[in-house]
């Protein structure tokens, strides 16, 4: 374990790993199969709608259970600016602000509240969001839904549909990835993952519980309408069963399984969301509700961090067996760390100290 | 050391690039191939239709029965030694179905699954799911044709090439009732009670252009719900007040329309009623809405209704049932009528296939729209399939019905 932790942190061989993925992002599109590609895309916009959910949910502690209905509402203003023919990244932007802005007003209010009450108000919106839809019919289409073929492969790129969509998932979703990864380990991730922990002892430290969860769910709508945005860009339809409460609780049953307050784990929620109901399917298309809640409930049986706590998983079982083995090597179990350090987090550690700093010391 | 790594990286990258690149030349094979030029999804002896249909979730019992239907027919037919083509090749015809949960979004994802490998989408329920996937479809030209919407997009030809809708449009059905009222020759006030939606209003304006210049046809009230609305009490009061001697109440929410016949006996106003096709259930909704107290319920259909004592020794239905329980995996008589919708879309089907001669998605279209007044298994006299009009469904013709304590009788005059 200690031996790969130490290649890995040598740079050229991040640089590498990172050039390499990058090629591989920027050549897949053009050699999978097109249901590869569509299937691809969907897991972007879905983990980038989960990653949203993260931000509020996995890293600040908020219950939200109205995730889906910034989605729809992305979805929603990038058809009908699509529609109008407005110039695409007008309506990119107008995709991710509105969202923000209704996000902000509803946090304004939801974040008075305590605990659950938060959970409670945000049932309401995509309560609210498909009657809404229905009946605001001379923008949104009505129950017939809105469809718009804005992100079809310009002629001067000789690529396919799919392989077009799926580099403007990989792009957006890609830049929406990084820049919430900066924001959640920085100041502002210590931030939510002591709000998270303990509002008084946050409000002591001279955090504002109440700032930093209007910031959190502000962030988490903005996220959700870019996922919007690429949910019309691939699906290019929308309609009102889009934003059914439903859903919202698949996102947030997804990002649980994913991992919560991971990165990585907000792409397996996304993979979860597209996946599996795609596999139930093909076990018995007559059961698919009861095969996903099996599969939910065996995932937060034997894996409670979510998948991405898997790897950790298989290495502690791995240590264990090796100590049981006798080699005596003096270990002890490491004490999760705060939310928000993920970067400690993931690295394997000795005595709950991560084995690279050790070697320093 | 660090020029050593430099070069370590980029001869990395080089090689991925040129294995990415070797790849992609192969990537894309012509998709189209097979034999002698044939579809997707058609061989010389076997067809494959694909489904996308809720199987799940609230509207899993509508969307059981679409496959279930369409299972039936050509499991029976299968059973006989399947369908001749109209090239002379006999086949069997395979259904590949799969639940979209009535998301659009699922659908979507079905459709992308399924096309590579199916000759035609069919039978799926759902005005959203069927449109998520309509102009990829058309793009694709992969037929999605007699599809279980009153949508009527679904029958315009210019709009939708590669579509096809089977049912009725909301449209169709309000005309039915409009003209039985206005032939009655007698004088009649109308409350209306819609959905205020593309449905309500469907059939509120098939309703008025067929009363159009009747002069013995009053509309008294006329009031609108939201499909999310738990109660219609306010409004069925309201429209009490009016005292008009016939409803006509555009509504697709069973517990809303018990709860309407019910508030109607409460308020003692006893009109006559008319409910659209998906409301009208004698069993789920009649008896628990206790509709014999009223003067006349009526409803529209095009399918004999296999629980009616009036089909019960009907040949079709006898035969539909056996079938239903055999080769659809369905043991009760169908609680919806969209298991006997199904398995005539799979008659029509199958009448288009008979007139192929070439085995391609174009000579499937230019068959399928050339059927007239076909009396496809299970239709109620009266009624039939043509799909050379444009703009209508394959199945535009209803004839109204009216509630006789257990089930309905086709009726002539209103009364």
């Amino acid at each position: 374990m200690s031996r790969l932790t130490e290649i890995s942190s040598l740079p050229w061989v991040r640089w590498t790993a990172g050039a390499v993925v990058a090629v591989v992002l920027l050549v897949l599109p053009l050699v999978s199969s097109e249901y590869a590609n569509q299937n691809l895309a969907r897991i972007g916009v879905f983990a980038v709608a989960v990653l949203g959910l993260n931000v509020v949910m996995g890293y600040t502690g908020q219950v939200s259970l109205g995730q889906i209905f910034f989605v729809g509402a992305g979805a929603y203003v990038t058809g009908y600016g699509a529609n109008e023919g407005w110039n695409i990244g007008l309506v990119l932007l107008a995709s991710i602000l509105l969202p923000g802005v209704v996000g902000l007003l509803v946090a304004l209010a939801a974040a008075r509240l305590g605990g659950l009450a938060i959970a409670m108000v945000t049932i309401a919106l995509p309560i609210v969001g498909v009657p809404l839809a229905k009946r605001l019919s001379d923008v949104t289409g009505g129950s017939q839904g809105l469809s718009s073929s804005f992100s079809n492969a310009p002629a001067w790129t000789g690529l396919f549909n799919d392989q077009w969509q799926l580099y403007l998932v990989l792009v957006i979703g890609g830049a929406t990835f990084l820049l919430t990864r900066n924001l959640v380990r920085g100041k502002y991730g210590r931030a939510f993952a002591i709000v998270k922990a303990n509002e008084a002892v946050a409000a002591s430290m001279g955090i504002s519980p109440y700032r930093y969860k209007v910031l959190a769910f502000t962030v988490a709508s903005l996220i959700g309408g870019v996922s919007g945005f690429l949910y019309m860009a691939v699906i290019q339809f929308t309609s009102p069963e889009t934003m059914t409460f439903g859903h919202s609780v698949t996102l947030l049953a997804s990002m649980v399984i994913g991992g919560a307050g991971s990165i990585v784990g907000s792409m397996l929620g996304g993979a979860y969301y597209v996946l599996v109901p795609q596999w139930t399917n093909a076990i018995d298309p007559n059961m698919t509700e009861l095969l996903q809640g099996a599969l939910l409930l065996l995932t937060l049986f034997l894996l409670p961090g979510g998948l991405v706590s898997l790897p950790r998983a298989i290495a502690r079982r791995l240590r264990r067996n090796r100590r049981s083995g006798g080699t005596g090597h003096h270990e002890t179990p490491s004490a999760r760390p705060a939310p928000g350090r993920d970067g400690v987090e993931e690295t394997a550690t000795d005595g709950g100290i991560p084995t690279e700093r050790q070697e320093q010391v | 050391m660090k020029r050593k790594t430099h070069l370590r990286m980029t001869s990395a990258v080089a090689l991925v690039s040129a294995v990415a690149l070797t790849l992609a030349g192969c990537g894309r094979g012509d998709e189209t191939g097979g034999a002698r030029g044939a579809s997707t999804g058609i061989d010389d002896t076997t067809i494959t239709l694909g489904v996308t249909t809720p199987l799940s979730g609230t509207t899993a019992g509508p969307g059981t029965c679409t496959v279930a239907g369409l299972q039936a027919y050509f499991g029976a037919v299968n059973a006989a030694g399947g369908v001749e083509f109209g090239d002379g090749k006999t086949r069997k015809v395979e259904i590949e179905a799969l639940d979209d949960a009535y998301d659009p979004q699922k659908a979507k994802a079905n459709y992308d699954q399924l096309k590579g490998s199916v000759f035609a989408m069919t039978a799926g329920l759902g005005t959203p799911t069927n449109r998520a996937y309509r102009d990829a479809a058309n793009s694709d030209q992969v037929p999605q044709v007699l599809v279980m919407t009153g949508d009527p997009i679904f029958s315009d030809t210019d709009e939708s090439p590669y579509q096809l809708g089977f049912v009725p449009t909301y449209v169709n059905e309000g005309e039915a009732f409009g003209e039985l009222l206005a032939a009655s020759g007698e004088d009649h006030t109308v409350a209306i009670l819609s959905q205020n939606d593309d449905y309500g209003e469907g059939y509120v304006e098939g309703f008025k252009r067929a009363i159009e210049g009747a002069d013995n046809i009053t509309i008294a009230k006329e009031l609108t719900y939201e499909a999310t609305d738990t109660s219609v009490d306010a409004q069925i009061t309201q429209l009490a007040e009016s005292d008009a001697d016939v409803i006509f109440n555009a509504m697709s929410i069973t517990p809303l329309a018990i709860a309407s016949l019910q508030k109607a006996q409460q308020l003692n106003w006893e009109p006559s009623w008319f409910l659209p096709s998906n409301t009208s259930s004698p069993g789920a909704i009649l008896e628990p809405g206790k509709a014999s107290a009223f003067p006349g319920v009526y409803s529209v259909s095009f399918a004999k209704a296999p629980q009616s004592p009036a089909f019960a020794e009907d040949e079709d239905v006898q035969t539909f049932l056996s079938d239903l329980q055999e080769y659809g995996d369905y043991q009760d008589p169908p609680a919806f009528p969209h298991c006997m919708w199904s398995y005539m879309a799979g008659a029509t089907l199958e009448k288009a296939f008979q007139e192929m001669t070439e085995p391609t998605r174009d000579d499937f279209m230019e068959a399928l729209r050339g059927i007239t007044d076909f009396t496809a298994p299970l239709m109620l006299e009266g009624t039939s399939v043509t799909t050379s009009e444009s703009g209508q469904p394959a199945v535009s013709t209803v004839v109204v019905q009216k509630y006789n304590g257990t089930g309905y009788d086709t009726v002539e005059d209103f009364g």
